[in-house]
């Protein structure tokens, strides 16, 4: 020890946040009298530049070791007065906060009371400053790699920008092609630019991308590690066709067996493919890919006599023996980009989805209007004979958005635009045909989308303000049931088809990521960005950012930018090269721990392992101080307390404790 | 119970190359009570006893065996330890594998099947000042004294420890051999206290352990009897930093009991040995067994009975019951 503990006290104002119910000068005369403590003030705003001047300047001339500040929560600015005290080159966990705010003038009325608290809180807070230890923070190395989780528009952008900075990128999609929801769109709004001719370059370049390493039919299996050095395993699902034979030119899917009479999960079910099958011609990678659950061959064990499509395979790709296979993979950041799920229509039965063919949603008609779409283009009803071209078209918007009945509250954000760009889109391939939108409100806020809700209007679809009740059949027509409520009118309109504008949900499977990600999702089921305002792309896991839908419903351009401000953030780590992690890390007395392991258990990082110690001759816990949080649960678990966390060691706790627990009204020490 | 029939056994034991040493019971030099018995030599068998009066839990001695605990890799293999287990001794046993107190390869359990062993407190109540050493066994569900050369017959609710009359586990779960014969599950007494102390008032529950915690002595008589009381170095003695201090007063004693207590939690097996080494007469199982019902009730975990299942305090469930959590 030999060095004196000299104790500074800063007894913050905040405006008068604390100093209308706390008096801030009683406390400071309080605390100038504690033991250890050399000097007490107290200033309107510690954490202004002048407040933290006072207590530089003091830690200089009156060589001062210890800092209490009295003022607001330290997750506030724990950080802001550890940098003071860096600054005035003390160790910066020489600091302790006590919060006088928040667990007092904020939740106190009775001013005498508050400020009896205040100076129980404070010589707390002294007690334990006293016993702190100047620490270090490690740095490590940032691993320069970055893991995009999803090949969506979001997924690619990110990875096109940190590729291009120079970093490595593993860009890992579910599906056999990267793509994700924009390629399934015809057209996109307000500009009415082709979606495919505005994505398949990028798709092409981040494929063709030497930093790039495309994991496509793949998903994740485990993450571990901590920011700037992830490790994930990723799981290659077998495509049963060799990625490196395969040319991608089709005579295995035109003679499969099963050619025809497998619905295309692209194209939502309305139109068919093989069991061996490319989800759309523009697919990235190119190489085909055979359905697990169709195949014969896989499923039963025979296709006739031989597999057509090892027959006909001239490089002969197809590989039957085909087995997943894991990767594991080290990464310094991990972008999430795994998008969103549609509202699933048959959860409102009154508009009868299930029940009539006609009934469709705005992505069957997206896949309906493509070119290279089922119908090639044309937007058809039924097949055969009963095909037949509908003339009036209803669009129903807010379908599963803004509808607590249905379990989302939330605004999916893009139906009223893609509605009035299908809607557009319907006028031009269907001349003559009579469309109007059954809306709630029309919400266009967004470079260019008024003045396309606008033209869409003057070009004669109608916009009727009312919620349908039902959708009923009456002959070969549907009949919309719905009050236009701006004319207080009922009406039964009847029409030819209905489209179904709905909306935008988290994926279904977005649970498996939070558990092994850890990240946290929001009441909409959407996941949890760590500040809505300051943070939007940031988790509350270091090094784990949000891009696209996946955090809130979003247009492309909203995509793009939440997807290169990600790369951003990504790229800010990485190009750091090193980064501290924490200081208040666990640490082992190996003299008393006897190794049971409760630590090891506890964990939730794995930053606790028993190795055997040649001292005691039997194993003992260790910890690595990389991988630990100083969460402090192995510390609470240890029987024999010879786990401790740095800045929270029993002692410290005891010396608060045993302060707060002494008689009298903080008068008294 | 045929005594010469585990003598025997344990002869044998003994006589295997990889035993070192047996750890039972011998007869004891004073009243009621029994002695620990360390044997070396399969010649000195007849000096082993199993009766109602071995009531201390020899589970105890293993954990003190320096290197039995948390085995070095790669170490030779060391001889092993046999020891006799009532059906809780061994329960004690399966709980110090499971936090890795005790390397299951290093032990050998003799299973003694058990009818239940006697309360201190009651005996001396029937017999009083006795001296000289006594024998004891089981008889039809019954327990026999030979005392001052007569034989005396009780019925085992009036002798036998509160534990014992509603013992779950008479039989050991977890034994190597099992020289003598299975006893059957008998419920004497359905053991209600706990139930009973909750329903009074907090401050009638305050004023009994006020009582009670002022007759403790901290002799720690309890602690040392404890077969999961076995941290080399106890936290509650320590100096720095002080949980305790060192003097003996309600304070302190409830501060010790409590923290005792909390650390058992999900680990006692209620054996009941603490409350027998007691000489003030601490009702301690009730503690014990308040919390260990509460653990059986929020998170149906019983210790001492799967030494493959991880340890209550280190392993948790997404939907483990968390209500009292503020």
């Amino acid at each position: 020890m030999g060095i004196k503990t000299k104790t500074g006290v800063y007894v913050c104002h905040c405006g008068s946040n604390i100093a209308a119910t706390v008096d801030v000068e009683d406390v400071t005369t309080f605390a100038a009298r504690l033991p250890h403590v050399k000097t007490a003030r107290h200033y309107p705003y510690m954490c202004s530049d002048p407040g933290q001047g006072l207590i530089r300047q003091d830690i200089r001339d009156k060589g001062l070791n210890r800092i209490v500040v009295a003022a607001c929560s330290p997750r506030i600015h724990e950080n802001t007065f550890r940098r003071t005290l860096e600054e005035a080159g003390l160790n910066p966990y020489c600091l302790e906060m006590a919060n006088i705010r928040e667990q007092c003038s904020w939740v106190h009325g009775d001013r005498s009371g508050a400020t009896a608290k205040a100076r129980k809180t404070v010589a707390a807070a002294a007690a334990r400053a006293r016993l702190l230890e100047p620490l270090q923070q490690k740095e490590v190395p940032v691993e320069p790699a970055v893991l995009v989780l999803g090949g969506g528009i979001a997924g690619i952008q990110c990875a096109l920008d940190v590729a291009g900075a120079g970093f490595t990128v593993y860009l890992v999609e579910k599906e056999p092609s990267i793509g994700g929801r924009m390629a399934q769109l015809d057209k996109t709004f307000p500009t009415l630019d082709c979606s495919a001719c505005i994505l398949t370059p990028r798709m092409v370049d981040a494929a063709a991308h030497p930093r790039i390493e495309l994991l496509s039919y793949s998903c994740l299996e485990e993450v571990s590690g901590y920011a700037g050095n992830f490790s994930v395993r990723v799981r290659k699902k077998a495509r049963y066709v060799d990625a490196d034979r395969c040319t991608g030119c089709g005579d295995c899917a035109r003679e499969c067996r099963l050619a025809g009479r497998v619905p295309s999960s692209f194209d939502l079910g309305l139109g068919r493919r093989s069991a061996i099958y490319r989800p759309f011609p523009q697919a990235v990678p190119a190489h085909y890919t055979i359905d697990r659950q169709r195949c014969l061959f896989l499923t039963k064990g025979r296709c006739g006599d031989a597999p057509p499509c090892v027959q006909v395979c001239s490089p002969g790709a197809i590989d039957f023996e085909q087995r997943d296979e894991v990767v594991e993979l080290k990464v310094g950041a991990i972008v999430v980009a795994t998008g969103c799920d549609l509202f699933d229509p048959s959860r409102k039965p009154e508009y009868g989805y299930r029940d009539y063919n006609n009934v469709i949603t705005a992505m069957e008609l997206e896949r309906l209007l493509s070119a290279s779409g089922p119908t090639e283009g044309s937007v058809v009803l039924g097949e055969g004979e009963d095909a037949s071209v509908p003339r009036d078209i209803a669009f129903i918007k807010c379908v599963g958005s803004r509808d607590k009945s249905a379990g989302s509250e939330h605004c999916s954000k893009v139906c009223c635009m893609y509605t009035a760009k299908l809607a557009h889109l319907l006028g031009e391939k269907v001349p003559g045909a009579s469309i109007r939108v059954y809306y709630m409100d029309v919400r266009a806020s967004g470079k260019g989308y008024e003045e396309f809700y606008d033209r869409v209007r003057r070009e004669g679809v109608r916009y009727i303000r009312g919620s349908p009740s039902e959708i009923f059949q009456r002959g070969s027509r549907l009949v919309v049931k719905v009050e236009d409520t701006l004319a207080s009118t009922p009406l039964e309109d009847e029409v030819d088809m209905v489209v179904l504008a709905v909306g935008l949900e988290a994926r279904g499977d977005a649970g498996r990521i939070v558990d092994m990600l850890r990240l946290s999702r929001s009441a909409d089921g959407f996941f949890l960005e760590a500040h809505p305002k300051l943070a939007p792309v940031d988790t509350a896991v270091d090094g784990i950012y949000l891009a696209g839908a996946c955090q809130a419903p979003k247009d492309i351009p909203d995509t793009v930018a939440q997807a290169k401000a990600a790369a951003a953030s990504a790229l800010g780590l990485l190009s750091a090269g090193r980064i501290k992690v924490g200081a208040e890390v666990c640490v082992v007395n190996e003299e008393t721990c006897r190794g049971c392991g409760y630590c090891v258990q506890i964990c939730p990082y794995g930053a606790v392992e028993l190795a055997f110690s040649e001292r005691y001759s039997h194993e003992t816990a260790l910890v690595n101080e990389v991988l630990c949080k100083g969460c402090g649960a192995c510390a609470a678990a240890c029987f024999s307390g010879s786990m401790q966390q740095r800045s929270f060691r029993d002692e410290h706790i005891l010396s608060q404790v045993a302060v707060l627990g002494s008689k009298g009204k903080g008068d008294q020490v | 119970m045929d005594l010469e029939k585990l003598r025997a056994a344990a002869g044998n034991v003994l006589s295997r190359d990889d035993i070192g040493y047996l750890i039972g019971w011998g007869v004891g030099s004073y009243g009621f009570r029994t002695a620990p018995l360390f044997l070396r030599d399969a010649g000195e068998v007849h000096r082993l006893t199993f009766s109602p009066l071995c009531g201390s839990n020899l589970a105890v001695f293993l954990t003190m065996e320096y290197d039995v605990a948390a085995p070095a890799k790669g170490a030779a293999a060391k001889e092993r330890i046999a020891v006799m287990v009532k059906g809780c001794d061994s329960r004690a046993v399966v709980q110090q594998i499971v936090e890795r107190g005790v390397d299951r390869e290093r032990l050998f359990l003799v299973g003694c099947p058990c009818e239940g062993v006697v309360d201190p407190g009651k005996v001396e109540k029937k017999f009083p000042g006795t001296v000289e050493p006594v024998r004891a066994g089981w008889e039809n569900g019954a327990v026999v004294f030979w005392t001052g050369g007569q034989k005396v017959t009780l019925p085992g609710e009036e002798v036998l420890s509160a534990g014992c009359l509603d013992c779950s586990h008479p039989n050991p779960v977890l034994a190597d051999i099992m020289p003598c014969e299975e006893v059957k599950l008998r419920r004497l007494a359905a053991r209600e206290d706990v139930s009973m102390f909750e329903q009074k008032s907090s401050a009638d529950r305050w004023l009994y352990w006020k009582r009670i915690f002022n007759t403790c002595i901290r002799c720690y008589a309890c602690r040392n009897a404890c077969p999961l009381c076995y941290c080399s170095d106890c936290l509650l003695e320590r100096l720095s930093p002080a949980w305790l201090f060192r003097s003996v007063n309600l304070s302190e004693n409830a501060a010790f009991h409590l923290a005792r207590a909390f650390h058992l939690a999900g680990r006692c097996v209620e054996c009941g040995a603490c409350e027998r080494a007691c000489p003030v007469e601490v009702p301690l199982m009730l503690l014990n067994r308040k919390l260990a019902r509460e653990v059986y009730e929020r998170y149906g975990f019983q210790p001492g009975l799967d030494p493959d299942s991880p340890p209550f305090q280190a392993a948790f469930r997404p939907d483990d019951s968390e209500e009292f959590i503020l």
